[in-house]
């Protein structure tokens, strides 16, 4: 099969995806302690060249010495006990051994963003540790400081995991909340909730829940799905195995792989983000629909549907095609006073605003991008009409940025917010799955 | 993405992507937004979801497991494109559910599947024949409590001492909201890298095992040998953390050979 001729949309469903993990691994424990001087347990996010398997000198540092070191003597008398063991031939060899090495991102990974300027709050979702903070709506500033939360939701009681998409009951003071891969729930909290506490509510939903997006009129949750290509709606007080009010799913809806959703309560519709990824979700599926079907990339879409939309529906309006520079596009945020919507477009770095109704291979009216913007990986976005800015979540970065409402070009945030010090690497890790050693390269593959 | 392998002959990453339907290769020096080198997708490739895949790069083939297809796929490694498998093993004979891992001893030429039964099937390690196509039974099955295994993620074989070396994942998300203390995974049941002989067959503890607080697993997703370095790589899918472990204990010095 050639391959596709607009080659964007396959990249970005692999080809960012990858996590290479990069240390200099291969001297630890089997070399002498004298060649400890190349061992390091830095990380690096990026792609290593191959001059990064240089010997780096830089790699070193006394407290990873004296780490390595230990751990090395801890090995040894190990090897050395196993050797002589008396234990029963039937025990496994092994047992509760401390890893020499590990690779963790002890500070969140901003997934989404909600701001509630009525109450003068911001709310961000962390898919590294499960958790969501709330700041108050003016923190972050210009200087290096990390800003604090005023609370933060974390912990095994609250049942988040691999949390993702958040949206917010302005009304009510609550906080939706939905897990991605692992974790198949909706939680909702109050916003003054704090600490590791059980939720208000739990509503199973779907697996590869995404977005989440709180509809104040109908008093309804919409929640896009991503494995089945489905869009589910239900009660706002919905709980436990709760079915939906409606769903959204078929050939038909052009949902492939959906993510970011917003709700337009004025206009009675439903924007969803697509990857553009496609496939049969079981035989059975693949043949009552004709068979041999085959999975598919599509380019990166935005669709619109009638609010009350259900079944296999058709979309009443498409954002698709190279002008609209539309790749992994994640979160999404309506301006219903300006008639924009924001788009989080994550392969691109970029935030892109379209108008409200834009159909078809339009470019966007306006584009945040370049290296002045703090914009890095980009998963989430809200807009805040009442105080005229926009918020970015940073997945690749330890960031939130925040800039004027009608901000465009490579421009500097007017603040950012920074929950782990300045120039801290983001690992980026995010439900891994699986994970190979290069031993061309002494690297660690790890895809998300 | 929950699958990847490295390919040392051919320097290439192969990854499957589950919600295209995709098998990817790429060069292993890949760098940012860059294009495979091969695709195998489409409906003659019968690929419905990949989970997982391999290499046999003694056979030349790539190893596809899927959990959704609940099969495992054989195709020749330099495939590009719509292309029919080589060989698929499918069916109830085989007993494969949910595939989350496959492996090859290319030594003994065997397969080795790790498959989640859901409550339906069985949950273990499946070996088969290297070459079987079709509904077959599989050929040993390590599963039951003596083992372990609750659930399972990757799995990767040492062939030179004929050794599987397995992500058992293990508590499946219990998050009960009714309990005063919920919590979505049980720690009294923690994961862990459970290794058994090729030969193993039934309800066998683990001969080697890589488990306890002190190993920070929590439901560890996937398994990576460095033989030469002695080492064992494993992620978790709770801790978003990747660990290397240092067991001489697994990779015994090979005896030099003896002369006649």
């Amino acid at each position: 099969m050639a391959l596709p001729e607009k080659p964007t949309a396959w990249l970005m469903s692999a080809g960012a995806a990858l996590m290479f993990i990069v240390g200099c691994f291969n001297v630890l424990f089997r070399a002498k302690p004298s060649l400890f001087s190349a061992f390091s347990s830095r990380t690096q996010t990026s792609v290593a060249s191959d001059d990064s398997l240089d010997a780096d000198d830089s790699c070193a540092d006394t407290t990873e010495l004296a780490m390595a070191m230990t751990a090395w003597k801890q090995t040894q008398l190990r090897a050395s006990a196993s050797a002589s063991s008396s234990r029963a031939e039937s025990a496994p060899i092994g047992g509760d051994i401390a890893p020499a090495r590990s690779v963790a991102d002890a500070y969140p990974s901003l997934h989404s963003v909600a701001v509630d300027p009525e109450s003068n709050q911001v709310f961000v979702s962390d898919s590294n540790r499960g958790a969501i903070f709330s700041y108050n709506r003016d923190a972050g500033s210009n200087s290096p400081q990390m800003a604090n939360p005023e609370r933060v939701i974390r912990g095994p009681r609250t049942g988040m995991m691999f949390v993702a998409g958040i949206s917010l009951d302005t009304a009510n003071h609550e906080i939706f909340a939905v897990n991605n891969d692992i974790g198949d729930r909706m939680e909702v909290f109050p916003y003054d909730t704090e600490g590791n506490i059980k939720p208000k509510r739990v509503l199973s939903v779907p697996h590869g829940a995404w977005g989440v997006a709180f509809d104040p009129m109908r008093k309804e949750v919409a929640v896009s799905i991503e494995h089945p290509n489905t869009v589910v709606v239900y009660r706002r007080e919905a709980s436990g195995s709760e079915a939906p009010l409606r769903v959204l799913r078929g050939p038909e809806t052009d949902l492939a792989d959906p993510h970011g959703i917003v709700v337009d309560s004025a206009h009675n519709e439903m924007l969803v983000a697509n990857h553009g990824n496609w496939a049969p979700l079981t035989r059975e599926e693949e043949e009552s629909e004709g068979g041999l079907r085959g999975g598919h990339f599509a380019m990166p879409s935005i669709n619109t549907y009638a609010i009350e939309a259900k079944g296999d529906e058709k979309p009443t309006r498409k954002i698709q095609g190279a002008q609209t520079q539309l790749n992994w596009p994640m979160g999404l945020s309506l301006d219903p006073m300006h008639d924009e919507i924001a788009v989080a477009n994550y392969g691109t770095n970029s935030i892109l605003v379209f108008r409200r109704n834009a159909a078809g291979n339009v470019a966007p009216v306006r584009v945040i991008k370049g290296d002045r913007t703090g914009v890095l990986g980009p998963m989430g976005v809200a807009i805040d009409t009442k105080n005229d800015e926009l918020w970015v979540t940073n997945y690749r970065d330890h960031t939130a940025v925040v800039f004027s409402r009608t901000a465009s070009g490579n421009v500097a945030p007017k603040r950012v917010l920074r929950n782990a010090p300045m120039g801290t690497p983001a690992v980026g890790f995010g439900n891994p799955g699986a994970i190979a050693y290069d031993s061309k390269r002494g690297q660690i593959l790890v895809p998300n | 993405m929950h699958g990847i392998a490295y390919d040392p002959v051919h320097d290439e990453i192969v990854v499957p992507v589950h919600l295209a339907g995709a098998v990817l290769v790429f060069r292993a020096s890949a760098s940012g937004e860059e294009a495979p080198i091969r695709i195998i997708q489409g409906p003659h490739t019968r690929i419905l979801r990949p989970e997982t895949v391999n290499l046999d790069l003694k056979n030349n083939e790539i190893v596809v497991g899927e959990d959704g297809g609940k099969d495992v796929m054989f195709f020749p490694r330099d495939a590009n494109g719509d292309i029919a498998p080589l060989r698929t093993i499918r069916g109830e004979k085989t007993g494969l559910d949910e595939v989350r891992g496959v492996a090859v001893d290319p030594i003994r030429n065997l397969l080795v599947v790790s498959s989640r039964g859901e409550g339906k099937g069985t949950t273990g390690v499946f070996v088969f024949n290297r070459t079987d196509n079709g509904d077959v039974a599989p050929r040993a099955v390590i599963a039951g409590p003596k083992s372990g295994i609750i659930r399972v993620r990757q799995v990767e074989v040492d062939p030179e001492q004929g050794k599987i070396f397995v992500a058992v994942k293990n508590n499946a998300e219990s998050y009960k909201f009714a309990d005063a203390s919920p919590s979505p995974w049980n720690p009294e049941k923690p994961g862990f890298i459970g290794v058994w002989d090729i030969n193993d067959n039934g309800d066998v503890p683990p001969r080697g095992i890589i488990k306890g607080p002190a190993s920070e697993m929590v439901w560890p997703a996937g398994v990576a040998l460095n033989a030469g370095d002695r080492e064992v790589y494993t992620i978790d899918s709770v801790s978003n953390g990747m660990y290397s472990y240092y067991m001489p204990e697994f990779f015994p010095p090979k005896k030099p050979a003896t002369k006649q």
